[in-house]
């Protein structure tokens, strides 16, 4: 029986879609089976992120409709063979969902799966609500700024009030010069302000971007990369291994925004 | 800390974050807030006389503070306590 976590933060724009994307390739690479599902229906965005935009064939709306089943949906990855997309559906809008069938389809899939990821999209509507309806886990994404921690704060109160308790933080886009200039945000604020158990600190990375344009995901084509760093330690920290933070101070002389790990 | 405060930003923006966090999180939704109403009012009830309609129950926000105000006209204290 797999574990069912849902990605969301209030928040648009944080990284959920990404991190849903690279934190599934990273706990396949652990050997697990891992199925990331696209709730942002009919603004699908995973399908791109991780390149299968030319293999989608069904969706999530697909298999609610009685359309197709389940396995036809599924898209595998290009890369890791433990890892795969439930599309979402672009023609549809968030009320055209049913969460009960919803909820019903994600429970079939986890039963088959180590992990199932849920993709949530931006908002506390219908949409943040069928991706949450299933979830028994949550990972809340935000990045260090005022507006995004005022939602994420909004939403970890929904997601308390319908019995998910099991709540993590990850702190996207920190920037270790800012933080160490006082001009952002540091990770124990947030973490004091919100009341969560901290997973993780993804820094800036400019592969991010270049593995976005190529439809390419950190695990296969920059794994060296120190957001991929941050995102094997955060699968091992989510599969329970007590793994201790990155320092993100730059070596040397750090340019383009490439940090070293402090060995 | 031997930062000037005036060039930490951060410690502005956390400021800021703590107050606008207990502003919203005083935000009840309308039916939670007519429950707190209601037990307000049974619990004065068990000591006082009072005229529900007359009662006046208020979230007061100010920049810094937040507060419950309750306004509650009393007609008499009761001799036994229910």
């Amino acid at each position: 029986m797999g574990r069912t976590i849902v990605v969301t933060a209030g928040k648009g724009g944080v990284g959920k879609t990404t991190i849903t994307a690279n934190l599934g390739a990273s706990l396949s690479k652990l050997g697990n089976k891992v199925v990331v599902v696209d709730m942002d229906i009919g603004l699908r965005n995973l399908d791109v992120v991780m390149g299968l935009e030319n293999r989608v064939v069904y969706n999530i709306m697909d298999i609610s409709d009685g359309k197709c089943k389940i396995n036809q949906a599924l898209v595998r990855d290009k890369h890791s063979p433990g890892l795969f997309l439930l599309p979402a559906s672009q023609i549809h809008t968030k009320d055209d969902i049913n969460i009960d069938k919803i909820v019903d389809i994600i429970s079939t899939i986890e039963s088959s799966f180590d992990y199932v990821l849920l993709d949530s999209p931006a908002g506390i509507e219908k949409g943040f609500e069928s991706a949450a309806a299933p979830a028994k886990e949550a990972l809340i994404i935000v990045t260090p700024d005022v507006s995004s921690v005022r939602d994420a704060d909004r939403v970890i109160g929904i997601l308390e009030n319908r019995g998910i308790l099991a709540i993590a933080l990850i702190v996207n886009r920190y920037d270790y010069g800012l933080v160490r200039r006082k001009k952002m945000l540091n990770t124990d604020s947030i973490v004091d302000i919100l009341g969560l158990d901290l997973i993780g600190m993804i820094p800036e990375d400019k592969m991010i971007i270049e593995s976005n344009n190529r439809g390419e995901l950190l695990a296969n084509y920059a794994n060296g990369s120190i957001a991929n760093k941050a995102f094997e330690n955060i699968s091992r920290r989510i599969e329970g291994e007590d793994i201790p933070f990155l320092n993100f101070k730059p070596q040397g002389k750090g340019f383009f925004g490439l940090f070293r790990r402090e060995e | 800390m031997s930062v000037s405060r005036i060039g930490s930003t951060s410690s502005i923006a956390e400021e800021r974050l703590k107050i606008i966090l207990v502003q919203d999180r005083s935000m009840l939704p309308p039916t939670k807030f007519e429950h707190v109403k209601e037990d307000v009012i049974d619990t004065i009830g068990n000591y006082f006389e009072i005229n529900k309609a007359d009662i006046l129950l208020i979230i007061q926000r100010e920049s810094k503070k937040t507060a419950l105000e309750a306004i509650v006209p009393i007609l008499s204290v009761k001799r036994k306590i229910r």
